[in-house]
């Protein structure tokens, strides 16, 4: 089954962001996933009033991270959620990005275990399980439990990039949630869950694998260039060596755009951004264009496309697009 | 004085509330952060918009309301363009 879902990061006001949530819910989207950064709209308000306002589409952060927020506090958070919203809450959770940790002083200290551990507590704290959780990085004692149950599940998703990320998320996640946009960035992320679930004895039926990728669609492509290009511009700037080598893209490119970006030169920093940079690192163009670049993203195995910012020019013409000229073309076949 | 906008909202022919609908919603989605428009009037249009109602006369008159709260200037621009005389000289500023 393939799934499609949006991606909002709650820098408008609350309404905002539930109004386009209700527009995705109407035109059929199937998941809505909110981003956790500290100096945003709190994801937990913003999910709680979309909860409040749909009826069908799933929802939870896209993505927590278990440095700034204790994994036990996301159980309470998405368990809270799914009375408002039952069986529609999701947890995206993945280890952050290191600029934003250090903003506030935390280190990205053992990523795979942090997630590990995280997942395992989490899905612990909303069993009420009555021997708490014995990890190396986080604990709880017996009878640290809840005072409420939850009913059903609430699948977690795990935020990868990396390979040994992507194996977990293959290895542990009810689903994973790919960080990239390109086939072969997909291509190459779906065999590493793929052995990760092998490993773990399981089969990629019971994995929901999606493509979380930077989208801009508008009328034509050059609008949709326009719109998605800052977005593109920290992608590269923050990509390591041999991603931009993959991609044949110079090395110098990616430090030349950091240094503008640090300096905020951004005409400087948005003007070096080109043709390649955006179809390496983005879902892009007319509605056509970007059916053709979904179809082949959904030829690597992945089963839901999300559609993460900046969306297009505007957000709600860019739904509406996405809404009428391309998801159709998936969901009718 | 309190303006009356649902009296000229009923002056609105029906095959025009779709199309004027979506040019005000526009106007609050895609305006400035700093016109923001009262919490509970926004809370009202989600709940019409919750029921496609954006385009009746309660939708309306909230939905105008908001957008001449919000931006006066582009509201009246919306109202020009729809040729509607009445409403446009009663939220003409003095």
């Amino acid at each position: 089954m393939r799934s499609f879902g949006i991606e909002f990061v709650p820098m408008e006001l609350f309404w905002k962001t539930t109004y386009y949530s209700m527009q995705a819910e109407k035109l059929g989207y199937d998941s809505v996933w909110i981003t956790d950064h500290f100096n945003n709209r709190n994801v937990y308000v913003s999910l709680a009033f979309i909860a409040n306002y749909t009826d069908s589409i799933k929802m939870g952060p896209g993505v927590t991270n278990p440095y700034l927020i204790h994994p036990v506090y996301t159980a309470q958070s998405v368990a809270s959620l799914n009375e408002v919203a039952p069986g529609r809450v999701i947890c995206g959770i993945g280890a952050g990005d290191r600029t934003t940790l250090e903003m506030l002083g935390k280190k990205m200290v053992s990523p795979l275990r942090a997630m590990r551990e995280s997942v395992e507590l989490i899905r612990t704290q909303i069993a009420r399980e009555k021997n708490g959780y014995d990890g190396k990085m986080f604990s709880t004692s017996p009878g640290a439990r809840f005072n409420f149950k939850t009913k059903g599940e609430i699948p977690i998703y795990i935020g990868a990039q990396g390979p040994k990320m992507l194996g977990l998320a293959g290895e542990i996640g009810d689903g994973a949630l790919i960080n990239a946009s390109h086939p072969r960035d997909i291509e190459r992320a779906v065999s590493l869950i793929e052995a990760g679930a092998e490993k773990a004895g399981r089969g990629m039926d019971e994995i929901d694998v999606a493509a979380y990728t930077s989208f801009s669609v508008a009328d034509d492509r050059k609008s949709a260039m326009k719109s998605v290009v800052p977005v593109v511009a920290y992608i590269v700037a923050g990509s390591p060596p041999q991603i931009l080598e993959r991609h044949e893209i110079p090395v110098e490119s990616g430090d030349e755009i950091r240094k503008n970006l640090a300096e905020r030169n951004w005409g400087e920093a948005f003007g070096a951004v080109n043709d390649d940079m955006i179809d390496a690192f983005s879902i892009c163009g007319d509605p056509d264009q970007c059916v053709e670049q979904v179809d082949e993203l959904f030829k690597t195995g992945i089963t839901h496309f999300i559609t993460g910012s900046p969306l297009g020019p505007s957000k709600k013409k860019s739904i509406n697009l996405f809404g009428h000229e391309v998801m159709p073309h998936f969901k009718e076949s | 004085m309190k303006m009356n906008y649902n009296e000229f909202v009923k002056q609105v022919p029906k095959t025009m509330r779709g199309p004027l609908s979506e040019n005000l919603i526009d106007i609050i989605l895609e305006g400035d952060e700093s016109l923001a428009i009262p919490p509970s009037l926004a809370k009202t249009i989600l709940h019409y918009w919750q029921r496609d109602q954006l385009d009746s006369e309660a939708g309306l008159t909230n939905l105008l309301k908001a957008t001449f709260e919000a931006d006066p200037e582009k509201t009246l621009k919306v109202v020009d363009a729809f040729d509607l005389k009445e409403l446009r000289v009663a939220l003409q500023p003095a």
